[in-house]
């Protein structure tokens, strides 16, 4: 317990000597835990860093471009979770890449989204993923989507105004049922039905919110969440490229399949002009 | 340039001059129009791309349309290309102190006349206040155009047909703006040869 | 903070404004009506720095008026986009621009055609079949991807309205009231969002006019059809 409670609090030192060094593995101690994140040795850590890195537009004539732009979402029903995202990274205007996992695979039974910076998303949950096998192992049960995602919000908070920039929902199946968590690097942990996240969350929102409903079929509720993508990444400029799709059901989460943006739209424009000729045809019989 | 994206390419063939641009119109992240044409003609052989501030677009597209009927009626003849890129330039230096900003691509065919009956097909590019370079090979200009100089370094040829020319610069067009968040959209493509202007819309990614 | 949004159909166009108006973070209007006629089949709706746009929407509404007046005829929707585009461009790169993004919504009479222009303070204009301002760009314009058809009917055009509107008040965090205007080629109407039907209140007030009434060649100042709700 003991360990626990020291790692919840702020993070420890720098490593002094090389003896600590050699101690654990990487970043982490012989216990697992985390040493502490080096950094800068200038009087004002964060100002140095806001200086040179772009970490969620505060500055962007940073020469470091952290890859970021990003849509993500994940909505309860009765089926269980869908979670669905986009995969580009932008570098400023430049689309860095175009086939980034945002969906962070924690254990079979967690998922965790990404948008902010990929790396602080990346590493922090797949940390969280040790650290919720950890306690599977000390308590013989699953850990609680409720109590991952506050291992989660502890370790970020301790950090904050640092410079960390993570926006992420951590989603899952447990005791209670399905269960969808908000955590942001400021420290903000949200429970809820429906949340998106990145520059491109508020056009997913003007899809998503139109169509959502608890009662929704696993079908119906896959491509709401397909649609809602496709339509953020669309308009958002550093969304885009392709969707994966994933659903969270008791036994664990299914990935259900990666979908091309620009195809998928095409496909959406094309059945709206052959609904709607169908329409005028329909009338045509009818007069 | 970055407030609304939007990129411009011009090729030089055998006897002919490829133009293109991407339909984008964007106010930065969010994409507003994709039916923003950014190539305009000033006759049947000679067309010019305005990629940059949208406002500045129309603008000196209006501009540019007045001076050129001018010099038409005061000329009696069609303004050639290389007249028509310093036009664009002195009209593009007269807000030295206060810049449009665009970076135009000039791409036309001169015609033949009794000092010059075998002209060379021409393109030229600008800066946004008007200082003029006509490369012998391809012009790029807008969002885009660091990947389009990449692309179009690889792809371009001398001495390409109209039709293998209107494939390499959709091509070089189409691979430089799916690098580039503020460009796409859909894109045109005009291939200016001496009988015919080829103009054709790509389908392009939209996202 | 405002919000705008409009959408184009088989011969009409319909725009919605928000009727916010205050200082900083006090709200001191929920009433105030954004969408100003400037011509019988014409409307504007202007958001931005508050006092520009109520400035800048008579400023084109008595040019437009006086060209009406002049020629007898009133300057068509393209042509008046283009007109108040000049003005914009002009206006930015003068000593005191105006800051009014721009909504400009018209029936033109002689194709029989609705058009709809979207236009920033920089004089950028773009010509689209639905179109959003403020924070409705981020908002609404997904949902009106999602549910706009080309030649969409006038009631299917305002369920769509009706469900920008619903997100707009889902996802702002600021309370909107919306207003809203129909323009067609009897002229511009505005439109009830609360009542059950709004577009069979219209017919019946448009049918209940005709015979007796005709339209106006040149629109009045305070055109009743606008009076704020």
């Amino acid at each position: 317990m003991n360990a626990i409670i020291q790692n919840l609090s702020t993070p420890s030192h720098l490593p002094t000597t090389e003896e600590d060094e050699l101690k654990g593995y990487g970043n982490l101690d012989e216990m697992g835990r985390i040493k502490g994140m080096q950094i800068p040795r200038v009087p004002d850590p964060t100002a140095f860093l806001n200086l040179y890195t772009d970490s969620m537009s505060s500055n962007p004539e940073a020469k470091i471009k952290l890859a970021h732009g990003t849509t993500t979402l994940a909505f309860r029903f009765k089926g269980g979770i869908i979670v669905a995202v986009d995969s580009r990274a932008t570098a400023g205007s430049y689309i860095a890449s175009g086939t980034v996992k945002k969906v962070i695979e924690i254990n079979p039974y967690l998922l965790g989204t990404m948008a902010g910076g990929a790396a602080d998303c990346q590493y922090w949950e797949t940390y969280l993923g040790m650290r919720c096998r950890l306690y599977e192992l000390r308590n013989k049960e699953r850990i609680s989507v409720a109590a991952a995602s506050k291992i989660l919000s502890n370790i970020v908070y301790g950090y904050k105004g640092r410079g960390l920039s993570m926006g992420t929902m951590i989603c899952g199946w447990d005791k209670t049922g399905p269960a969808l968590f908000y955590v942001d690097s400021e420290g903000q942990r949200l429970k809820g039905d429906l949340f998106s996240v990145g520059s491109g969350s508020t056009f997913a929102y003007g899809v998503l919110d139109q169509g959502y409903s608890y009662d929704l079929s696993d079908e119906e509720a896959q491509e709401l969440g397909r649609r809602s993508i496709i339509a953020a990444g669309h308009r958002d400029a550093f969304s885009g490229n392709t969707c994966n799709l994933y659903h969270v059901r008791e036994n664990g989460w299914e990935f259900i399949g990666n979908y091309d943006v620009s195809q998928q739209w095409y496909e959406y424009e094309a059945k709206k002009k052959a609904a709607r000729e169908a329409a005028s045809s329909e009338m045509a019989v009818e007069v | 340039m970055e407030y609304n994206g939007g990129s411009v390419v011009a090729m030089i063939g055998k006897d002919c001059v490829a133009i293109a641009s991407d339909l984008r119109l964007g106010q930065q992240s969010v994409g507003v129009a994709m039916n923003f044409d950014k190539v305009f003609p000033v006759n049947d052989k000679l067309y010019y791309g305005l990629p940059g501030l949208a406002t500045d677009v129309y603008t000196l597209r209006e501009q540019l349309r007045f001076r050129v009927n001018m010099y038409r009626m005061k000329e009696e003849r069609e303004i050639t290309p290389k007249t028509f890129t310093h036009l664009v330039s002195s009209t593009l230096y007269e807000k030295r102190f206060g810049p449009y900003f665009i970076e135009p691509v000039v791409a036309g065919l001169p015609s033949p006349t009794e000092l010059d009956p075998h002209p060379k097909p021409f393109i030229s590019t600008m800066d946004t206040i008007g200082c003029i370079t006509t490369p012998k090979d391809f012009a790029v200009a807008g969002t885009a155009s660091n990947k389009l100089f990449g692309v179009a370094e690889g792809l371009w040829e001398p001495d390409l047909e109209p039709e293998d020319l209107f494939e390499t610069i959709s091509q070089t067009l189409l691979n430089a703006v799916d690098r580039d968040a503020l460009s796409g959209w859909g894109a045109i493509v005009h291939v200016i040869t001496h009988d015919k202007v080829i103009t054709r819309q790509l389908r392009a990614r939209m996202d | 903070m405002e919000c705008a949004f409009a959408i184009t159909g088989k011969d009409f166009v319909l725009i919605a404004s928000d009727m916010s108006a205050g200082r900083s973070i006090i709200q001191m209007k929920s009433n105030e009506n954004k969408i100003t006629p400037v011509g019988p089949n014409l409307a504007m709706a202007c958001g931005g720095e508050p006092g520009d746009t109520s400035r800048f929407a008579d400023y084109v509404d008595r040019n437009l008026r006086l060209y009406h007046i002049r020629n007898n005829f009133p300057l068509p929707p393209p042509s008046a986009a283009s007109w108040v585009r000049r003005i914009l461009a002009e206006s930015i790169r003068s000593r005191s621009p105006y800051a009014v993004n721009v909504l400009l919504g018209g029936f033109d009479t002689t194709t029989s055609k609705p058009h709809l222009y979207w236009l920033d303070y920089l004089g950028t204009k773009a010509d689209i079949p639905y179109a959003a301002q403020g924070v409705g760009m981020y908002v609404t314009l997904s949902t009106m991807d999602k549910w706009w058809y080309e030649n969409i009917e006038r009631r299917e055009a305002l369920d769509v309205l009706n469900k920008c509107v619903d997100e707009v008040k889902k996802r702002v965090t600021i309370k909107f009231d919306f207003n809203c205007v129909l323009i067609d080629k009897d002229g511009v109407h505005s439109l009830d969002l609360k009542s059950q039907d709004p577009i069979a209140e219209l017919e019946a007030k448009v049918a209940a006019m005709k015979p007796s009434d005709p339209e106006p060649i040149i629109p009045s100042s305070d055109a009743p059809a606008i009076a704020a709700a």
